[in-house]
């Protein structure tokens, strides 16, 4: 026996694997866990898509949140969200499937729509976005050149629809709390932008493939470039008015919204300023870290396959990802000039 | 069976489970708990990682996935490795107590002794990069290079050499 088997020796677990399967069978029951349907052929586009699903459910989040601070002066155009600190908000799969998308609630309508597109240098991606564009001194091995792509400045309206969100509950079976008349209508002014986002791809590659021979699908982070590094505007909203308690009242209490997940909302003290992230709690875990001399909000999925790094620092949201470790990306992160 | 534990455990009865899950759960149940051991060193939270690592590839793979058992064995790894860090963060107490739980000293008067090696152990483990660790886990619960590789996304080539890395960083951490 080796010196580390003999430290990390362990007594043979005594496992009941029927009694455990029961166990799991209560749990899939009790949480109304669906398993997938479909079939074994696309396990990464199963895991983009669950990673985009909770961006979309980020930006249902963030839109609670921001709803929570409207004031009460109607008729006024307020910003009521102009986020200056980041907090990380975890999520479940039952979250994400369970909350309505922000179409449930209303109509968006684009007035300035996203169209990223790509720049051929640094240089131009600084021009057209008028933001200093940062690149890191440091790079870990085998990470190949970057391309850019800029998106301008995006603008859309949010108007709030009593009819449309009965429709959407009655078409999937749910009986939400009526929206009060006063949020029925009411809109809310949305600007995001603009971002300059930096792919580099793996060093013989352009593919940005992850590098992993074996499992595929196994983490989040899979089908992503080696190395992205975004940094943006962040979002700012302005609404023409609705009360906190009313908003509060209603959209925390909607079917898709868990107590657990509107307790984290309710637990963030400046809405007004917070731009919540969210994390899939079942797929990533996240602590707080330093960057720059900021804090910052470290994500790494729970295979260990992938990482990023957020963090908001004079103004503008920059984030750090890739199929990279820990140290690699806060590496690359940190360097940022 | 199912419908006795069902009614046992008051709830109804729904679609069930595909049995091709139920497949996989019976073969690779007990591996999983394993790995979740070896790393945690308390059954009870071996047997809690595995239940979550069965639910969260439910959720969202296919039971005929040709990477099953590899992304179940890295789960499992890593979902452990966070077990005994928040563990390590939570305080020694918690550590000492859990490792008490399961019995690593056979009499309660060496009791205290080995659990306390035992956590320094475990701490030195929690400390480790990500990749190490769940290297030294998956190795020391038995699995090949070739699972390992699968697992982890690593060339297998290059299992060895990771491996030797690994423990010479752990060597160092435990006797920091």
């Amino acid at each position: 026996m080796s010196d580390i088997e003999d430290m990390l020796s362990v007594p043979e677990p005594k496992v009941d694997t029927e009694r455990a399967l029961a166990r799991l069978r209560a749990r899939v029951e009790a949480e109304r866990i669906a398993p997938v349907t479909h079939g074994a052929s696309a396990p990464r586009r199963i895991a983009v898509n669950i990673w985009m699903k909770g961006l979309a459910a980020a930006a249902t989040v963030a839109l609670v949140v921001t709803l929570l601070s409207v004031s009460g002066l109607a008729e006024t155009i307020l910003t009521i969200f102009e986020p200056k600190q980041l907090v990380a908000v975890p999520i479940t799969a039952s979250d994400l499937s369970g909350a309505s998308s922000i179409a449930t609630y209303g109509t968006l309508t684009w007035t300035e729509q996203p169209k990223p597109y790509d720049v051929p240098d640094r240089s131009t991606a600084a021009r057209d976005s008028g933001m200093a564009v940062l690149t890191p001194s440091e790079l870990p091995a085998g990470v190949g050149a970057p391309h850019y792509g800029v998106m301008p400045k995006t603008t859309a309206t949010f108007t709030f629809s009593a009819d449309k969100t009965r429709q959407a509950a009655a078409a999937q079976k749910r009986t939400p709390p009526p929206m009060p008349a006063n949020i029925d209508g009411s809109k809310l002014f949305i600007t995001g932008g603009p971002a300059v986002v930096a792919y580099y791809g793996d060093g013989t590659s352009t593919a940005g493939a992850t590098g992993a021979t074996g499992v595929t699908g196994a983490s989040p982070f899979t089908g992503m470039p080696r190395l992205v590094i975004a940094q943006g505007r962040p979002p700012i909203v302005q609404s023409d008015g609705v009360t906190v308690d009313q908003l509060q009242a209603y959209l925390l209490a909607q079917p898709g919204i868990s107590p657990q997940l509107a307790a984290q909302i309710r637990a963030i003290k400046d809405p007004s300023s917070t731009l919540p992230v969210p994390i899939p709690i079942d797929m990533a875990t996240s602590k707080k870290v330093t960057v720059q001399g900021v804090e910052g909000i470290f994500v790494g999925d729970s295979t260990g396959l992938g990482s990023a790094v957020i963090w908001q620092k004079d103004g503008i949201v920059y984030g750090v990802a890739g199929t990279l470790t820990e140290q690699q990306v806060l590496a690359v992160a940190n360097s940022l000039r | 069976m199912e419908v006795a534990e069902r009614l046992r455990l008051g709830s109804s009865p729904g679609p069930g489970m595909p049995p091709a899950f139920e497949d996989l759960f019976r073969r690779e149940y007990q591996r999983v708990v394993a790995i979740a051991h070896r790393v945690v060193a308390d059954s009870d939270e071996a047997e809690d990682v595995a239940q979550d690592v069965f639910v969260s590839f439910y959720r969202k793979h296919p039971a005929q996935a040709h990477y099953a058992a590899p992304w179940l064995y890295a789960a499992a790894a890593h979902r452990a490795l966070n077990v005994l860090r928040s563990r390590e963060r939570r305080g020694k107490r918690d550590a000492v107590e859990a490792l008490r739980r399961d019995g690593l000293a056979p009499d309660p008067a060496q009791a205290v002794e080995t659990a306390e090696t035992a956590r320094e152990v475990r701490g030195a483990l929690a400390r480790l990069p990500d990749r190490s660790a769940a290297l030294l886990a998956l190795r020391y619960s038995g699995l090949s290079y070739e699972e390992i590789a699968a697992a982890l996304g690593l060339r297998q080539s290059s299992i060895g050499t990771l491996l030797r890395r690994a423990e010479d960083a752990f060597r160092k951490e435990v006797t920091k």
